[in-house]
């Protein structure tokens, strides 16, 4: 057997391996760049660079939402040399134990990363990496430390930018930022762990408007990761573009203004620009400094109080707030009942107290003088005459056809759903149809006895402050509504066209009439229910109401619009547990209607009247 | 014979510069990927690339050591050498673990393994035995005691466990393949048995190793497939086949053309015996191929994730596939021209993306820096070395020589081949070091050693009368 054959079968062997190693090797090296994008991923050689988010200005061109430049001091840990621990504890004011603490919670926490294969956090932690040791420092803070931090090898401070409101009021419009959560990293690949996020209000609702456009920067980094050059010349890069600015059509003075009144009580005022829709303020009170949810750190120790907080700070009242209406649906139904024919605007009826309660008052002559008394049974009749039209022969189906189109009427106020707007948080309130009662009391087994009490706005129907503070801009319109809105425009873009489209209700402008001269009298002529809303050269209709409260005192509330002729401004005034509407929410409105129409106010005795009240507020101990 | 004292006396220079060129390289890279800016001198002790350079001063000083000794030793003390291997190979495993192996004997970085130099005794002893046989002696205790001198090191070094190593003593069965070592007098013990046969020799025998690697391609390649289904249109008779299936398939269409073949051009009396083998062939690789589908289906889920991640089938870049995934992408950033000295920025130690990038996986930074040129230079580098190393082990007058100059080619074979394997995702990761280039004492001193041993037997070749 010739042996020495073998050598060569030995050979081959080899070259035949060195050959396919090295096809592969051409192969992974030059032709395919999977490789190389995956070792730029893993040498992480794109930096993200992150625009500060976009400003805020009121409709005045007053900037309500800017940004602050905060500091992080970081750390290196491969840079660190003989690092004094005590020195270095007593220069940032920790305990040498909390120091220590926090590098372990470094290495544990933003260290790690969640693999989504082993359902495991994995350690990723580099020590050539920059770690935040310290978060949202103020420049004040910073520059305690930083003239130290030569001492310090491997520590740095960095600059980063977080939200500022300088009129610290609106927070329940804003909103907040907080941290990115992982779910949302996931979605939504434009953010990074440890970016923020809009998390309510218009933060939340524009947050893909105000975030901007982050730049991308192709960086080299060499084998210590440490020398920074650009690469190909910054061929490739984007630059990060701050987002346009927000105009909102809110007044902050007026806003501000709102949130002073509202101090040391409960309730909410909304008002509304008629002619535009533009919500010009809305107070939920009481009211927080938009500045104490900003940071990590302002949120982790501010929150827990606002959420514990007794008087609901937290509680967005004009949006989540569902009361039954009271005396302004009074105000809906004249105007339904004119429109369907039912009564005209001279009809009268006498003040039957034995059909519904009511306080002492002439009988109403007409709608105008019903509207100024308030008088139950004048509406507890035309309701009648609106849900029982004689339409059918059987009196529950008659019912049901009354009601249903009442329905339809509500609902062309806007009313019994949602907003489709930037308002995020509403809730629908209530408008009860023939549906709604056949479930409660069975098909054909109701007519308007039953269900006589929405009539007077009490009852099953439920609405929001928003909802009539808009019934109160549809009145002033005579007849339509823009959807109410916050934002006017963003950047040289006008408004959304959905905020340009009037919507009509099924009411004739003709009927609107004898409604406003009522809500005149109101507040105008002698020993009206809304004189201490009266202003001396301001004409403002106005309506009183008590919203019945099962829990405790009733709410006090007025709904206003001024000036008569030509409304600016559309007004509504909660105060909860304040008792009859005159006396609290009339003055409060007439105060904003001054304030907002002519930047000042006439009487301050009134003014310090309000000031000083405080009512079902619980003070804090 | 004696008047040549001097040391470079028929020193084989093409070897030794090959040799320097390869550990200069190694050190190079060390010292980049290692580099620590605050001690930049590469005398610095206290970095990887000062004990790197320490390590080589001392393997040069070892290898001028063994020119000083006659080389006439390594054949007379083979087994001494060999047994006091084995036992140092057993005192290791009473030895601390170290990373959960008892690889190591003595104190911290001056540490050795001493499986790296049981390479060196096997590759004595099996070249003193076999070179004291002729084809024709073979029996079976020629064949067992050959065997067994591999075998009893490889059970010691599986039990630190030490893998890597384990699997490149098979490189011998390499050698045991050149010198023409039979299996035949085991397999005629068996053949010959059935009432009637009367072999002499049995072609599976002579060639068993050549057939055992050819088993084990056919067995990766019916795993490789094994998820796959084939669709095979015959005579629009649509058949759907499974991996292993598919194997057989291959299999018997590799059969029928061989038969064409043989029809065509070989004579009448090879063909009756060609395709005795051929159909044996056949039926016995099918029956294989068959065995192994069935028996990866009744392993355990974790067993079979292991072998699915060896064989590249399944990607897990961030749990046991990390260090190969990390590996590929340095390598693969590389490019062409590479990244220039220095640049690694994957594979460098302090960045920290691919773990023992200074020692396992020192391929690492040197094809991120030096791209495919780099590789290219690298492989031909390697290549001249092998190549010379065979043309001296022919050229060598006694067969002790010669066998132990296929031994160290192949052992260095070995390393590179599973070495770079790791690194371009075609060997699993088992930890073996890449001759003179890894960082690390142990495996330096011994591939120092176990070549200089080669070029002082080479230098004295003319003295040795066998």
């Amino acid at each position: 057997m010739n042996l020495d054959a073998r050598r060569n079968v030995i050979l081959s062997f080899i070259v035949l391996v060195i050959g396919i190693y090295l096809f592969r090797l051409f192969y992974m090296q030059v032709l395919d760049d999977t490789w190389t994008l995956r070792a730029q991923e893993i040498a992480e050689k794109r930096k993200e660079i992150f625009p500060p988010r976009g400003v805020i200005f009121d409709r005045n061109g007053k900037k309500i939402v800017t940004n602050q430049t905060y500091y992080n001091l970081m750390m290196v840990e491969d840079s660190i040399q003989n690092l004094d621990t005590a020195a270095f504890a007593q220069l940032i004011g920790w305990t040498v134990p909390e120091v220590r603490q926090r590098f372990k919670d470094i290495v544990e926490g933003e260290g790690t990363y969640y693999n989504k294969i082993t359902g495991k956090r994995t350690s990723n932690y580099q020590k050539i990496r920059a770690y935040p040791f310290l978060k949202e420092l103020t420049l004040e803070e910073m520059s305690k430390i930083a003239p130290h931090l030569a001492n310090f090898k491997g520590f740095h401070e960095e600059a980063t930018s977080a939200r500022n409101y300088p009129y610290k009021s609106a927070a329940n419009i804003l909103g907040y930022l907080s941290e990115v959560t992982r779910e949302e990293i996931e979605e939504d690949h434009f953010y990074k762990p440890s970016n923020n996020i809009g998390r309510a209000g218009i933060e939340r609702f524009y947050e893909e408007e105000l975030r901007g456009v982050k730049g991308i920067k192709y960086i080299v980094t060499s084998a210590l990761n440490n020398a920074i050059e650009s690469y190909a010349d910054g061929k490739y890069d984007t630059t990060a573009r701050q987002a346009e600015p927000l105009k909102m059509g809110m007044d902050v003075v007026l806003q501000a203004y709102g949130e002073q009144l509202m101090q040391k009580k409960k309730g909410c005022i909304v008002a509304i620009e008629p002619s535009s829709g533009e919500i010009l303020s809305m107070v939920s009170a009481p009211s927080y400094d938009p500045n104490l949810l900003v940071g990590k750190r302002n949120i982790s120790s501010n929150y827990p109080k606002l959420a514990t907080d007794p008087n609901l700070p937290l509680f967005p009242r004009p949006l989540q707030a569902e009361y039954p209406p009271g005396s302004i649906f009074k105000l809906v139904q004249s105007l339904i009942a004119m429109q369907e024919g039912v009564i005209t605007a001279n009809t009268g009826f006498p003040c039957d107290k034995s059909l519904v309660g009511c306080h002492n008052h002439p009988s109403a002559r007409n709608i105008a003088e019903a509207i100024q008394y308030s008088c139950n049974p004048y509406y507890y009749m035309t309701v009648r005459r609106i849900i029982q039209q004689g339409v059918k022969k059987n009196a529950f189906a008659d019912a049901e056809y009354g009601l249903n189109k009442w329905y339809r009427y509500i609902r062309s106020f806007g009313l019994g759903d949602i907003f489709d707007t930037d308002v995020s948080g509403q809730r629908p309130g209530l408008i009860p149809n023939s549906k709604f009662y056949d479930k409660w009391y069975g098909h054909h087994t109701w007519a308007f006895s039953t269900i006589r009490s929405i009539s007077i706005g009490q009852g099953e129907v439920k609405l929001t402050p928003l909802q009539m503070a808009n019934i109160v801009a549809i009145i002033a319109n005579k007849g339509w509504y823009y959807t109410p809105h916050f934002v006017r425009s963003i950047g040289r873009k006008g408004p959304r066209p959905e905020f340009k489209k009037r919507h009509w209700t099924m009411i004739n402008y003709k009927h609107f009439d004898p409604v406003i001269e009522g809500m005149r009298m109101v507040v105008n002529v002698p020993g009206g229910t809304g004189k201490m809303a009266r202003l001396e050269d301001i004409v403002v209709c106005g309506k009183t109401g008590t919203v019945q409260n099962p829990h405790g005192e009733d709410h006090s509330v007025f709904f206003a619009f001024a000036p008569m002729n030509k409304p600016k401004i559309a007004v509504a005034v909660f105060v909860e547990n304040a008792g009859w509407g005159g006396t609290w929410a009339a003055p409060i409105a007439s105060l904003i209607i001054e304030k907002y129409l002519k930047g000042k106010v006439s009487d301050p005795e009134k003014e310090k009247r309000i000031l000083e009240a405080q009512i079902a507020y619980k003070s804090a101990h | 014979m004696r008047k040549e004292e001097s040391l470079t006396a028929n020193l084989d220079w093409p070897l030794f510069g090959a040799i320097i060129a390869m550990l200069i390289m190694g050190l190079a890279t060390v010292y980049s990927v290692a580099f620590n800016e605050d001690a930049p001198s590469l005398f610095a002790f206290s970095e990887k690339y000062g004990r790197q350079l320490f390590w080589i001063i001392f393997s040069l000083f070892l290898g001028l050591l063994v020119f000083l000794i006659d080389a006439d030793i390594y054949r007379r003390f083979a087994i001494p050498i060999y047994l006091s291997t084995l036992v140092l190979l057993i005192i290791v495993l009473f030895m601390p673990a170290v990373h959960g192996a008892h690889a190591w004997l003595g104190v911290g970085s001056f540490g050795v393994q001493p499986a790296e130099f049981a390479k060196i005794s096997t590759s004595l002893l099996l070249a003193k035995y076999i070179s004291g046989l002729t084809v024709k002696q073979q029996t079976t205790g020629t064949v067992l005691t050959a065997s067994s001198i591999l075998l009893i090191p490889m059970v010691l070094i599986l039990l630190q466990p030490d893998a890597g190593t384990f699997v490149v003593f098979t490189s011998f069965l390499f050698v045991m393949y050149r010198e023409g070592l039979t299996f035949d007098p085991i397999l005629l013990n068996f053949v010959n048995a059935i009432p009637g046969v009367r072999y002499k020799e049995t072609w599976v025998g002579s060639h068993f190793i050549p057939i055992l690697f050819a088993l084990v391609l056919l067995s990766i390649i019916t795993l490789l497939l094994d998820a796959v289904v084939f669709h095979v249109n015959l005579f629009s008779l649509d058949l759907e086949l499974s991996g292993s299936s598919g194997v057989i398939f291959g299999l018997l269409v590799i059969y029928v053309i061989s038969w064409l073949l043989m029809q065509r051009f070989s004579t009448r009396r090879e063909r009756s015996r060609m395709m005795v083998v051929l159909t044996l062939g056949l039926i016995l690789a099918s029956m294989i191929s068959f065995t192994v589908d069935k028996g990866f289906d009744m392993l355990r889920p974790h067993q079979k994730d292991r072998i699915e991640l060896f064989l590249g089938l399944r990607e897990d870049p961030n749990g046991d596939d990390y260090n190969r995934n990390r590996a590929m992408a340095a390598v693969g950033s590389g490019g062409f021209l590479g990244k220039g000295y220095r640049e690694a920025s994957v594979s460098s130690v302090r960045s920290n993306h691919v773990p023992e990038s200074e020692t396992d996986f020192i391929f690492c930074p040197f094809a991120e820096e030096w791209g495919f040129v780099g590789v290219l230079f690298l492989f031909i580098l390697y290549l001249f070395v092998l190549f010379r190393i065979i043309i001296i082990a022919e050229r060598q007058r006694s067969a002790f020589n010669r066998i132990y100059a296929y031994c160290v080619a192949m052992i260095l074979f070995y390393h590179f081949a599973i070495n770079i394997g790791m690194n371009i995702g075609f060997a699993p990761v088992i930890g073996i070091p890449l001759p003179l280039f890894s960082y690390g004492g142990s495996s330096m001193m011994s591939f120092s050693v176990m070549l200089f041993i080669l070029l002082k037997l080479d230098a004295q070749r003319k003295e040795v009368l066998r």
